[in-house]
């Protein structure tokens, strides 16, 4: 499956398209790592527990919208773009979405 | 529009595929009663194995803080709650009761003193500091000098044992641990927490009362040669019709269906007599005459104010 | 002792009333929902919906608009507590994945049919806007979710088949 967030897949000739295909998944942090986040929040710098939660979210996304494209029999996936929402408080949506198209 | 120089698909036709994308990709497939079924047990196990382990290290540290510094911490706490309206004498004949007691524990290095607490609810408590309050409900249901001497020599028990500030450290780490669960998972989390809570918090409670039964009674058995009218109060609480007194006394003191077997049968291993002559209560601390103060207790404890 | 009795009932048994009704009557809900969404899509799906912005080569366009689809929707009381207890572990929280896959469909279907209900035949650059309405306190709050689905709906010379 190729991916680009350009409207193209440079190099390739797009023949066939199918429509928008998405993934999404809900995460939520928990309250170790929130009292851990908190602390570090004093002095500011990267929350690293929040970067892999997010980051781990977002693959899962990514992957789920792949196989939406690959039960279209699509090869490649152009224009994805990533949303990120609150769902509930502690809980976050990632969302990815495109449009499923075929290439040569 | 874009500046790769590739073939765009602008520039030719395309054909469009209406298909639709298999169903259920974006939902994990978890029965949610599974899911509800783990969550649960896994909100009672973490809630129980730490208020337990809490509980373990504050048994295990109370014991060593010292008197001294507990009474020097605590002295002002319950100084101002002192009812005005509690008639002296009955304090004072309180207090000779609790000293013919507490005489037999020599070594305390508590400097005690008696509260009466203007209450129809049947009761008593072992403050920190050293401080035991008994309510004018209690006063007025025991009948005999032993029966409440069993009751104040229980309350110290707690303070030999250091339960009240056991207690107080169990108590300061069950808020903790709610608190916790109440900034990460809201209402639903922070019940079932706190029902799991109280049910580890009682196992504790009540090896903390049959542990100060068991002092107490000694007390009462060294200072009248027997342990006749120990658990009277009992006896009384049960026969009485009013059973939210009884709630009210059990909620601080859980009745664990044998207390009152259990108690003779400390008192049968140690050798104690199980029988003798009570001693009355002094005219001073008989409950007043009035019936009406007796019959309608607990009920509505404004009306008695 | 009874009032004492009657309290507890009421505080176990009403949390638990309410669970009971959110998962039978919440599951159901659910059903017929995806029931719904599913024959929608269905019938439009011969719409085409793509994000680009750029519009396929063969096509005529005579006319093009802004269309919105939006919906809010929430979940029911039993998924709310099991997510509330999920907040304190953290990871994947299953019971609202679902209610986020409605949304977004609801918000997608809903834009194909206000698209051809106004005699369009095609949308380009879909997007979609989640937003969360009215938090209450913790996780187990309120998760009334908002999803707005826009894009540019284009009246074709010759409609694609």
């Amino acid at each position: 499956m190729i991916l680009s967030n350009i409207e193209t897949i440079p190099g390739k000739n797009i023949t066939r398209f199918y429509g928008v295909v998405s993934g999404s998944t809900v995460r939520a942090k928990n309250v170790g790592r929130d009292i851990a986040a908190s602390l570090k929040n004093l002095v500011g710098g990267e929350l690293k527990g929040y970067t892999e939660l997010l980051n781990e979210a977002r693959e899962e996304a990514l992957h789920r919208m792949t196989q939406q494209a690959e039960s279209l029999g699509a090869n490649a996936i152009v224009n994805v773009r990533f949303s990120t929402s609150s769902v509930a408080q502690g809980a976050a949506e990632l969302f990815a979405y495109g449009t499923a198209v075929q290439v040569e | 529009m874009h500046s790769f120089g590739v073939p765009s698909w602008r520039d030719h036709d395309l054909t469009f595929d209406p298909s639709l994308p298999t169903e259920g990709i974006n939902v994990s497939r978890v029965h949610p009663l599974r899911e509800a079924l783990i969550l649960v047990f896994g909100v009672i196990g973490v809630t129980v194995a730490t208020v337990a382990s809490i509980g373990f290290v504050v048994d295990w540290v109370a014991p060593s803080i010292p008197p001294k510094y507990e009474v020097y911490l605590f002295s002002d706490w319950f100084e101002a709650e002192e009812p005005a309206a509690a008639p002296k004498p009955r304090a004072e004949a309180l207090r000779a009761v609790l000293d013919r007691v507490s005489v037999h524990w020599p070594d305390s290095e508590y400097r005690f003193r008696v509260q009466i607490w203007d209450q129809a609810e049947p009761n008593a408590l072992a403050l920190p500091g050293g401080t035991i309050a008994v309510t004018e409900g209690l006063l007025d249901a025991v009948t005999s000098e032993n029966e409440l001497a069993f009751v104040l020599g229980h309350e110290l028990g707690h303070f030999h044992n250091r339960d009240h500030l056991r207690g107080l450290g169990r108590g300061v780490g069950m808020s903790l641990v709610l608190f916790a669960v109440g900034i990460g998972g809201g209402g639903g989390a922070a019940q079932l927490a706190a029902i799991a809570g109280q049910l580890t918090q009682r196992g504790f409670d009540r090896d903390q009362e049959s542990a100060a039964d068991e002092f107490g009674l000694g007390l009462v058995a060294a200072e009248y040669g027997h342990t006749a009218g120990a658990s009277d109060l009992f006896e009384h609480l049960r026969a009485t019709s009013d059973a939210s007194a009884l709630a009210s006394y059990l909620s601080t003191h859980p009745l664990h269906g044998d207390r009152v077997i259990r108690l003779e049968a400390v008192a049968r291993a140690a050798g104690w007599p199980l029988t003798g002559e009570r001693s009355a209560l002094g005219s001073k601390l008989e409950a007043p005459s009035d019936p009406s103060s007796e019959t309608e207790p607990a009920a509505d404890p404004v009306s008695t104010e | 002792m009874e009032d004492a009795m009657g309290i507890a009932v009421l505080q176990v048994g009403i949390p638990l009333a309410l669970l009971l009704l959110g998962y039978f009557v919440g599951g159901a809900v659910e059903r017929r929902h995806y029931a719904s969404i599913q024959e929608r899509e269905l019938r439009w799906r011969s719409l085409p919906a793509v994000n680009f912005r750029t519009v396929p080569g063969g096509w005529i366009v005579d006319d093009a608009t802004l269309v919105l689809g939006n919906v809010v929707i929430s979940v029911d009381y039993f998924k709310r507590f099991l997510a509330g207890l999920r907040m304190l572990f953290g990871g994947r929280v299953k019971v609202y994945e679902s209610l986020m896959d409605r949304a977004r469909r609801e918000a997608l279907v809903r834009l194909k049919v206000e698209t051809v209900e106004r005699g369009y035949h095609a949308l380009v650059n879909v997007r979609m806007e989640t937003s969360q309405l009215a938090s209450g306190r913790g996780g187990s709050g309120v998760a009334g979710i908002e999803v707005l689905a826009y894009g540019t709906a284009l009246k074709l010379r010759t409609p694609p088949t």
